[in-house]
């Protein structure tokens, strides 16, 4: 009798620790507001992305508490991203990565924080790209733009961002597959970009399908190439590069959510969750939709998988157009 | 509301527009932009509130207005200065809507044949106002100057991705953040002048009575001028998307200086002083408006924001926008003329509310500045290192003060620096390396023309004064 007793009081007590343990790993689930940290100033590209999110996921009742973003921005994505890693462990801070988290820290001394010191929580999307020239411009198609810039070298002009951004590279590797050279000169902000463009003072830019689409509805741009796999849907009659004879890497300008390094594993079980509901959401098909951008959902192992790819096609490219990589 | 957003420095309407931009989904869509766009006005008049008072400036294009609004409020006149910078900013939203009404479409084109050479120009244009920035020594005012330039090359460079003089420190990737810079050289600076002198109780005079704490009919009248160069020059630099409103206060100071029968007494506390700048950083909110409107083009963070609301809800904002939807247009044309004037009637009863501050003790008033200075410099990028470079800049200022430098100069070649050697490196860029592009090109020849004219002001105004010696010695 004794005997069971005792086996009776160490079952009651072994089941007593088990569900203790399992009280301690509960998910995990936000006591106070969430900062999304981005790295560029109020009304970048980062920004107003993290700010739309974070009103889809009130809208769409997908968190409980509030999301606020914060603007980290300087150093290409450094500040931000020391930041984060700063908030080591925080299961409150989360941030919004784009393709500059990958080449900075290649590229800059001073960014020491990778995105692989970070974890990864989802790809979000991709975001296309065109090459775009004035509508009255004699450039029908890409052949018509090489054949001109084989001609007179360096006198055509590209209008674009930092020469570490996807425009600048994309001209490096087409310039390598075709043998051509022309200029590349960099505006730090968008609305310089097309009003250089559309003031005929450059001769193309690589540009968002959103962005161009009302100058193209207006007469003022014509799209020359799609920089994508597929044609996209919202301009199914204009013909990818690799369509018009150039075989090029596309370089993927894909946009998504980290956390700080060390997150453990219920917090990204959390926002794991909390962006799987999200990505089925009408507010935010609608979105992707509205901006023309391309679903690209991704998390998990596919998701470092991608970080690591990108980083190595990153390096290469960047040591072909002959930037300097440091690490 | 975007008054308050302006007196507060730190906060500026970029950021507020965005945190209230999720509030706005549920408003009707033409009401909504209206308010957004409220906001981006108003904080233009409330910009000039703490530039004046208490030497802070809310906002990177009210910094000229520190130079002769505290002056004006050292002298007493603090009350004339806020309500002549009310009255300019009306004078200036009023003349920006109805150009935004009649010419925003000719204006959108002709800023498209703006390019590289022409930035180069103008901010060459700007540089030149130096000469009007000095005081005793052009020697100072240049050096100064040339310290600013090189301020504004910290940072990650554009075209290379190199950093430059950023000693190792990923926070100096982003360059010296200009407000901390700015707060740190006018008012840290006045702070630790002003502790130097003990007995600094009377330092600001106050005059009694209502009458006194308004503008008077002269000052408006002296400044007929000023707010007509201010509306005009800011509406127009505040369409070109690659300049901005600090660039169009400072060029509409230099040329009210430069027109002005008494120049010698800007800086000194002169209602002009204060009237052009705040019309022009008011005019260029609604030129800003203009290549929005029309292009579809943000020509800075605030319109860009606005760009995104308006995609956000439902819009397509482009070169087809007024055309298809004159509503929203036309609601926000009207909406302005409406908003000028109701900004008219809420600040100017404020300016005597306001102006009580400064009859604080300074053992009040001082404390008060510096916690203003620091909450407001750290709000900007929450970021404490900002606070560390408003403090060295305080040093900074002060040292300046004492030696006579003219702080202006140094922040002048700031705002410039980084769009001035962009603008160079871009143009040679475009042409192969020729630098004859900058002269060849008829609207950057001509802007580069007016700034040598500029330049050889004083050398003229110097010769006639040796040559009026000369006759009355002979006399």
């Amino acid at each position: 009798m004794k005997h069971r007793a005792m086996s009776v009081a160490i079952v009651v007590a072994v089941l007593t620790a088990l569900s203790g343990e399992r009280a301690g790993s509960q998910e995990f689930k936000p006591s106070r507001q969430i900062e999304a940290v981005v790295h560029t100033g109020p009304g970048g590209g980062s920004d107003l992305l993290a700010r739309a999110i974070a009103e889809m996921l009130q809208k769409e009742k997908l968190i409980s508490q509030r999301m606020q973003v914060v603007n980290k921005s300087g150093g290409g994505s450094a500040v931000a991203m020391s930041y984060l890693a700063e908030k080591k462990g925080d299961p409150h801070t989360i941030g919004f990565f784009t393709g500059v988290w990958v080449t900075n820290p290649l590229t800059t001394t001073e960014a020491t924080v990778s995105v692989k010191d970070l974890t990864p929580i989802v790809r979000l999307m991709l975001e296309p790209a065109v090459i775009a020239v004035k509508a009255d411009s004699p450039y029908k198609n890409m052949k018509d733009f090489i054949e001109a810039a084989k001609k007179s070298p360096n006198q055509l002009r590209q209008s674009g961002g930092s020469i570490t951004g996807r425009d600048n590279l994309m001209r490096l590797l087409i310039q390598k597959a075709t043998g051509t050279q022309w200029t590349y000169i960099s505006f730090p902000s968008g609305g310089e970009r097309l009003s250089n463009l559309l003031g005929g003072h450059v001769h193309m830019m690589v540009i968002e399908p959103q962005e161009a689409g009302e100058q193209i509805r207006a007469g003022n741009l014509r799209v020359i190439a799609a920089l994508t796999e597929k044609r996209l849907p919202s301009m199914p009659n204009v013909p990818t590069i690799k369509e018009q004879g150039i075989d090029v890497t596309i370089i993927p300008q894909a946009r998504g959510v980290v956390a700080p390094p060390a997150a453990s594993k219920d917090v990204v079980q959390y926002y794991e969750g909390v962006f799987d509901r999200f990505a089925k959401s009408a507010s935010w098909k609608q979105y992707v939709e509205q901006n023309q951008f391309e679903e690209g959902y991704l998390k998990g192992p596919p998701l470092s998988k991608f970080f690591d790819e990108l980083t190595v096609l990153m390096r290469d490219v960047l040591k072909e157009a002959g930037a300097k990589v440091v690490r | 509301m975007g008054t308050v957003v302006g007196v507060l420095p730190g906060l500026g309407p970029a950021a507020t527009i965005a945190m209230l931009l999720p509030l706005t989904l549920k408003m009707d869509h033409t009401t909504a932009i209206i308010a957004l766009a409220g906001i981006f006005y108003g904080a233009r008049y409330g910009g000039s509130t703490t530039s004046i008072l208490l030497n802070i400036p809310g906002e990177s294009s009210s910094v000229v207005t520190c130079l002769d609004g505290y002056q004006l409020a050292r002298k007493g006149r603090a009350g004339a200065a806020l309500g002549i910078s009310a009255i300019a900013s009306f004078v200036a939203g009023t003349i920006g809507v109805l150009g935004l009404m009649l010419i925003a479409p000719p204006l959108a084109r002709f800023a498209l044949r703006f390019a590289p050479p022409e930035y180069f120009a103008l901010m060459v244009l700007g540089l030149v106002m130096v000469v009007f920035l000095a005081g005793e020594s052009m020697v100072k005012a240049l050096l100064a100057m040339f310290v600013g330039l090189w301020i504004a090359t910290i940072g990650t460079d554009l075209f290379s991705g190199e950093s430059r003089f950023t000693f190792g420190q990923a926070k100096l990737l982003g360059g010296v953040d200009f407000i901390a810079a700015t707060v740190g050289i006018f008012a840290i600076a006045e702070v630790l002048v002003n502790l130097e002198s003990r007995g600094a109780a009377e330092l600001f005079k106050l005059a009694k009575g209502l009458r006194n704490l308004l503008p008077t009919l002269q000052d408006i009248k002296d400044c007929r001028f000023a707010f007509l160069n201010g509306s005009l020059i800011g509406f127009f630099v505040g369409a070109l998307p690659g300049a901005g409103a600090t660039v169009a206060s400072f060029l509409s100071y230099g040329l009210e200086k430069a027109v002005s029968r008494h120049p010698e007494k800007f800086g000194t506390g002169v209602i002009e002083g204060v009237a052009a700048p705040e019309g022009a950083n008011n005019a260029d909110a609604s030129g800003a408006l203009v290549p929005l409107l029309t292009l579809g083009i943000p020509g800075g963070n605030t319109t860009a924001i606005l760009l995104g609301g308006l995609i956000l809800w439902g819009y397509r904002p482009g070169p087809l926008l007024i055309q298809e939807h004159p509503e929203l247009f036309w609601g926000l044309v009207a909406s302005m003329y409406v908003g000028n004037v109701l900004l008219l009637i809420l600040n100017l009863p404020l300016v005597p509310l306001f102006a009580q501050i400064l009859r604080l003790p300074y053992y009040v008033l001082y404390p008060l500045i510096l916690g203003i200075s620091i909450v407001g410099v750290y709000s900007v990028n929450n970021s404490l290192f900002d606070v560390w470079v408003m403090g060295l800049f305080g040093l900074l200022g002060y040292l300046m003060r004492k030696l006579e430098f003219p702080a202006a100069a140094l922040i002048l070649g700031m705002v410039l620096g980084d769009s001035l050697e962009r603008a160079l490196r871009q143009s040679l860029m475009m042409s192969q390396g020729d630098i004859a592009i900058l002269v060849t090109r008829p609207i950057s020849g001509v802007l580069l023309a007016i700034a040598a004219l500029v330049l050889c002001l004083p050398l003229v105004r110097k010769v006639r004064y040796w040559r009026v010696e000369a006759i009355e010695r002979e006399g």
